[in-house]
């Protein structure tokens, strides 16, 4: 059964007319072929748009995606959706920028609409003295083009009324760093769309293909053995996110990686409410995002579980720091109730900056390290990711994320917390 | 996993613990030391502390895929 061709207005006029049937999946079930030019390990965000970079861009044919479990499974389909560029440091803004812009014409790139939705990401500060930090960071994301602004308590009131930022708090708002573009998009659209489009341009999406280990000779990859049978591939990307570190247990690489969960939760619906994303960070208080979802619920998330784990439950404290907070922000949403509550595994690194380099082999790469900010790279990484393992070079906006730069000192450490994952 | 056992004090809510660190396991190069981690589904020596308690520094070795505790000592003290 061959997929819909295209999505369009005149699209859903031909499926009126030609009745039930029209509609089709989004990419059909392939059989596991022999040998690929490329296989990708991970049917998450970066993995999908790596591949499908690597069809449309490249032109490269034989490529396969392997899943262990399902498509959107792991944290692409487990993220909070936000999406922004608010970093301090020239290699973050500008890596987080190109993804921003690409966001915004993803759903015309894909021919599926992933919702991007730039309703601002408004970070709080919560004492005059996060000012200067945040004029510092605004400043610095200015020369790099990107748009910043800093709000004080009337600007903001404007911006964002329902947060009623002179309202009395245990912790006063002081002021925030708004970046107007920044917003949301819909997760589980990203991941549908990419695979939809990879499968497209001839790309084997392989469900239920868990790799258990790599064939090498003479210090070359020469393919990945899977629960469906051994597969020859001339060159293997490892997208495996919150799983990386077993890559590196599986190749007996040691990696500056270790596995946290991040919980997420969102509240029942409720008529919009909130225009925009509300990030407030101030340790000791807690930390909390809020933003309210097209379909109504308030998502929440806040800081990692603290200590590693592969469980995906959240623990019960973590999830009462993050309520806290969020009503701490909001009042007004204290008396709903929470509906569902998850946790992703996150492959945080030592410095909170992602992978995306050579591993082992000459023709096995790595891209991973994504710490919670993998689902805002996803367009960039795939195209770059792409670009490097078509041609070998990594362009020059992930160059600053080699591996080798925790041994040469080069850390991009934002935070500035120390070679502590759970600091980042 | 939603509490620990402290030497001194017991069975402990989980909140009053606080971790510190997961032990280097990859090299003995400072390098290895401070950056470098293997992965194990199964077992992760860490450093605690129980900071809303007695204060005490423990060595915690947890299966990371269930949260079961293998086992608990003092840092320093001898392995139960």
């Amino acid at each position: 059964m061959t997929p819909t061709p295209g999505y369009s207005a005149w699209a859903l006029l031909r499926a009126r007319l030609a009745g039930a049937g029209y509609w089709r999946p989004l990419w059909t079930g392939r059989r596991l072929q022999e040998a690929y030019e490329i296989v990708v390990v991970g049917a998450g965000g970066h993995g999908l748009a790596t591949a499908f970079h690597l069809a449309r861009d490249h032109g490269i044919k034989r490529i396969a995606v392997l899943e262990k479990r399902l498509v959107g499974y792991g944290n692409v389909g487990r993220n909070t959706t936000i999406v922004r560029s608010n970093y301090l440091y020239p290699e973050n803004h500008y890596f987080y920028e190109d993804a921003l812009r690409r966001w915004a014409t993803l759903s015309r790139d894909l021919n599926y609409n992933v919702m991007y939705s730039p309703r601002g990401v408004v970070d709080l500060a919560i004492s005059a003295d996060e000012f200067p930090a945040m004029a510092r960071r605004g400043n610095a994301m200015r020369l790099a083009g990107i748009d910043a602004e800093l709000m004080d308590l009337g600007a903001l009131e404007r911006y964002c009324p329902e947060l009623a930022p002179r309202r009395t708090r245990r912790f006063p708002i002081a002021g925030a760093l708004v970046q107007r573009r920044g917003g949301t998009v819909r997760h589980d659209a990203v991941a549908w769309g990419y695979a939809r489009a990879a499968a497209a341009l001839g790309v084997d999406i392989i469900e239920d293909c868990e790799v258990t280990g790599v064939r090498a000779a003479a210090g070359v990859a020469h393919g990945v053995e899977t629960t469906q049978g051994y597969v020859k591939a001339e060159r293997i990307l490892f997208a495996t996110a919150g799983h990386t570190g077993m890559v590196g247990t599986m190749l007996g690489v040691p990696l500056p990686i270790e596995t946290h969960l991040l919980q997420a939760m969102v509240t029942e619906p409720v008529k919009p409410l909130l225009n925009t994303v509300l990030i407030s960070v101030f340790p000791g208080h807690g930390e909390a995002y809020v933003l309210q979802s097209d379909r109504g619920g308030l998502v929440m998330g806040g800081h990692l579980d603290g200590f590693p784990s592969f469980t995906r439950e959240g623990r019960w404290d973590r999830m009462e720091d993050v309520v806290a907070a969020s009503v701490d922000l909001l009042p007004q949403i204290a008396g709903l109730r929470i509906v569902r509550q998850w946790a992703g595994t996150n492959d945080m690194t030592m410095d909170g900056c992602p992978i995306i380099d050579r591993l082992k082999y000459d023709n096995v790469f790595l891209n991973a390290g994504w710490c919670y900010g993998g689902f805002k790279s996803i367009p960039a990484s795939g195209a770059a990711c792409a670009a490097l393992v078509a041609t070998g070079n990594p362009p020059d906006l992930i160059v600053p994320f080699r591996l080798s730069r925790f041994e040469t000192g080069h850390l991009l450490d934002e935070r500035g917390g120390g070679p502590f994952p759970v600091r980042q | 996993m939603t509490r620990l056992t402290c030497p001194f004090c017991g069975l402990r809510a989980l909140e009053e613990f606080e971790f510190r660190k997961t032990l280097p396991n990859a090299g003995d190069s400072p390098f290895a030391r401070t950056y470098e981690r293997i992965d194990s589904l199964t077992e992760s020596a860490e450093h605690w502390q129980h900071v809303h308690g007695c204060r005490a520094w423990l060595e915690i070795r947890r299966n990371p895929s269930t949260g079961e505790v293998l086992c608990t000592r003092l840092l320093g003290g001898a392995l139960p």
